[in-house]
């Protein structure tokens, strides 16, 4: 046997290894940080793009017909590449690909990912994806105008916009982005098992992490349905097999297709599908935890709690996919069954809530900008979440299913609240990442703005799914049972969609001016205890920790301690560097 | 199990920084960190070709599913060609076992010889899979004719992929090897890479079941998984 490879990774500083050229530090980099930067920009932009496409939906809804660029064709196609690139390329790629690059070897202590080529190439396959994904609007046909969910078979047959070049750019794009997220989660999943600091132990993780690293394992597990699923219908697509599509007669002629099953696709892509609100909702979790935690000054209520929370999430999110499928008919036991478990997965959530609550409890809260986005991250949430327990019961969501509801619901649950939490983060590490804080005041009204403003939008949607009001449709034309008024409402959400969406430029704003021109920040100007503000130099460098890793010494809530002078302990401290307020030490049982 | 253990800690008591930090040691075992994602990719490869057997499962008790094997004139009915393709594959898991063998012994000829004899190997099971779906073409079993055959050239099409992935890392394992003559490091790469060849080994001993069942068989199995 040969021995172990070992490498003392606190004896890793090299000069040499520091890129030295513009390419390489800003463009090839192998850094972390640089690559979660990369992401970021990346994902934003897209996202953008996205925000959009959403407020010409809200045009045509609002005013119809009174936008000649947006006919039927058109508005399917917005509603389409809205809703992937939301999920898949904003959220997901935001939350793991930034956040989860920038945080994970920062919070334990490592000086980069454990694979960083990898790392790279992750970035560039995924940005490969989002290209890919692009181009569609340039091809003949346009994009595709399936649905973000893709059905087939209309998904494939003409009739349906972009059921050439569109779809099968949108199937080779996800294809591609599956392989960067397979390399990038694979590194995370690593990163937090094999190279955390010494001292660093799981439970001693912020519960970012823990947040991160479930939701990668779950990424893991669940887009290989998507691949798979994408793979199947590229064939059905292109070398003309019946994995999904059945006999079919389409515009007046028989298909070559038959025997295919639609309803295996649903299946194979919730399956995929609602372990990705989890994708986006845990990280988002993590992150939230900890932002309340510090900007109260408090410990985290019922951590370990928590920890078991988002692993409960994270293994029931398997079992409960069949209730996005309700309407698609099923057998009554298979609908008790799904049923069943998506009121059992709201147990931990709420109880995640709970925590939240208490943690805020007799805290010293500080209402700044992240914890403003928080607060509110609880709000939405909560709202979400409860009509979440409406919808997952069989008899309320046959009904409902079809109507604004489920859009107002999925729109508060995974749309706004990790975007609440996604703007906490971002107020709450960007002087972590330039040394410098985001306007406050831009910051407060980009808050209310979005606060109210979403509020504003989705309140009112679910009462048009009460009245009756379909979602995907392009117009309602003349419908007796939804009244008049339902139009006004309407119009009144599309305007509260076009505010919110401009309050998003002055965040844009906000984020290229703060960059240069923001307040400077200082170290560690939250009094955060987690180790990514406990760094040598302030921003991080490359490498991390300079000379020697860290050595932690405690979890990452050690917040208002009784008897210690400052309100918290850097997890890097030791008890015998711990400052108390009085000179017998003995008096503390905290940290003997 | 540990990690159960690890998850009841209670880390905002004051307990003896010892106690907590057995698991964190502040050293990166790079092999250990290799083997960690090398497992989780196998856990994403376990996770496609299962959800790909699910599909086809479900898809044998459909009326329009021929299965290719059963009678005199379905092309696997005698699997010939396909053994030989298995001792191929088998033949280059072995190999690439005694490579690591030998690397642990720095026996330099023997080790070219077994990298060599795994690259043989892999490729001729390789071109056996194209032979056999150019056989198929010819006897006019399309990819599109029926399930059956759509399933076989999809599953074996995206197992060849795996491999071709595989042939990829060994290939830059052996470049490294040539580059900086690390018997260690040879040792823990190709202790990865056989591990991998072994599981698509299995995976394919799998699909070659699976694919040349005749239809009573997949009328059992179906009525064990309830489709």
């Amino acid at each position: 046997m040969t021995k172990m490879e070992n490498v003392a990774i606190a004896d890793q500083v090299d000069e040499s290894s520091h890129p030295t050229t513009f390419m390489s530090k800003y463009i090839w980099s192998q850094d972390h940080k640089v690559i979660a930067v990369q992401y970021s920009i990346t994902a934003i932009a897209v996202g953008l793009v996205a925000l959009v496409l959403s407020g010409m939906m809200r045009l045509q809804l609002g005013f119809p017909n009174e936008f000649s660029f947006i006919d039927p064709s058109s508005y399917l196609q917005f509603v389409t590449m809205h809703g992937m690139i939301m999920v898949i390329y904003l959220l997901t790629a935001l939350l793991l690909g930034g956040f989860g690059n920038y945080l994970i070897p920062l919070m334990i202590g490592a000086r980069d990912m454990v694979f960083p080529f990898l790392n790279m190439l992750s970035y560039w396959i995924y940005l490969l994806s989002v290209l890919v994904l692009l181009a569609s609007f340039f091809v003949s046909g346009g994009p595709t105008g399936a649905g973000w969910t893709l059905y087939p078979p209309q998904a494939i047959l003409s009739g349906t916009p972009g059921s050439g070049a569109g779809i099968l750019l949108m199937l080779i794009s996800l294809a591609i982005f599956i392989v960067a997220f397979t390399m990038g989660g694979l590194n995370y999943v690593t990163t937090i098992l094999q190279a955390r600091t010494k001292g660093m132990t799981l439970m001693r993780m912020p519960l970012t992490l823990w947040g991160i690293f479930v939701a990668t394992i779950l990424g893991l597990l669940a887009f290989p349905a998507l691949l798979v699923s994408a793979i199947m219908m590229i064939f059905d697509k292109v070398v003309g097999t019946s994995f999904f599509m059945p006999a079919i007669l389409s515009l007046g002629q028989t298909l070559e297709h038959s025997g295919g099953s639609p309803i295996l696709f649903q299946h194979l892509f919730w399956f995929f599908g609602h372990p990705e609100v989890y994708i986006v909702a845990l990280p988002a979790f993590g992150m939230v935890s900890d932002v309340i935690s510090v900007h109260a000054r408090k410990n985290i209520f019922g951590y370990r709690m928590m920890v078991w929370a988002i692993i409960a999430i994270g293994g029931l999110s398997f079992v409960v996919w069949a209730h996005h499928m309700y309407v698609s008919g099923m057998n009554p036991y298979f609908g008790f069954f799904f049923a069943t478990t998506t009121l059992i997965i709201a147990i931990p959530t709420a109880l995640k809530v709970y925590n939240w609550l208490l943690t805020l409890w007799r805290g010293n809260i500080h209402l700044t900008v992240p914890m403003l986005f928080a607060i509110g991250f609880i709000f939405t949430f909560t709202h979400g979440g409860l009509t979440g327990l409406m919808l997952g019961n069989v008899i309320i969501d046959l009904p409902l299913s079809d109507t604004f509801f489920v859009v107002a619901h999925f729109h508060m649950v995974m749309g706004v609240s990790p975007i609440m939490v996604l703007f906490a983060a971002i107020y709450h590490w960007f002087p972590l990442l330039t040394g410098r804080f985001l306007n406050n005041k831009l910051g407060k009204f980009h808050f209310w703005g979005t606060f109210l403003g979403t509020y504003a939008i989705y309140l009112p949607m679910h009462y048009l799914g009460f009245l009756g009001v379909p979602r995907r449709y392009y117009a309602m034309g003349e419908t007796d049972f939804i009244p008049e008024s339902a139009q006004t409402l309407n119009a009144g959400i599309t305007v509260s969609a076009i505010i919110v969406g401009l309050v998003q430029v002055v965040f844009i704003f906000n984020l290229i001016w703060s960059t240069f021109k923001g307040k400077k920040s200082g170290r560690n100007p939250w009094q955060a205890t987690s180790l990514e503000w406990q760094t040598a130099q302030f921003p991080p460098g490359h490498g991390n920790w300079g000379k020697q890793l860290p050595q932690v010494y405690r979890w990452a809530y050690d917040y208002s301690v009784p008897k210690v002078k400052d309100d918290f302990i850097p997890q890097n401290v030791a008890p015998r560097d711990v400052e108390y307020l009085t000179d017998d030490k003995n008096n503390n049982q905290r940290d003997k | 199990m540990q990690i159960l253990k690890s998850l009841r800690v209670k880390p905002w008591l004051p307990v003896e920084f010892e106690q907590q930090t057995s698991q964190a040691t502040g050293l990166l075992n790079k092999e250990k960190a290799a083997s960690t994602a090398l497992h989780f990719l196998l856990a994403v490869i376990t996770v496609i070709f299962f959800l790909f057997t699910v599909t086809f499962l479900q898809r044998t008790q459909s009326f329009d599913f021929q299965a290719l094997s059963g009678e005199p004139w379905l092309p696997f009915t005698n699997a010939e060609i396909l053994w030989q393709n298995s001792a191929y594959l088998l033949l280059a898991s072995i190999s690439i076992m005694l490579a690591k063998k030998f690397a642990e012994r720095q026996s330099l000829s023997a080790i070219m010889i077994s990298l060599a004899a795994t690259t043989l190997f892999t490729l001729l099971f390789i071109s056996g899979q194209i032979q056999v779906w150019l056989q198929l073409n010819q006897s006019g079993f399309y990819i599109t004719t029926n399930p059956a055959n759509s399933y076989y050239f999809l599953l074996t099409g995206v197992h060849a992929l795996h491999i071709i992935g595989g042939i990829l890392v060994f290939m830059r394992c052996i470049l490294l090897f040539a580059v900086n003559r690390s018997y260690q490091q040879l040792v823990s790469r190709l202790k990865l890479c056989a591990r991998y060849w072994h599981y698509l080994f299995f995976i394919w001993l799998f699909l070659f079941f699976l694919l040349t069942s005749d239809a009573d068989t997949f009328k059992t199995i179906a009525s064990i998984c309830g489709f």
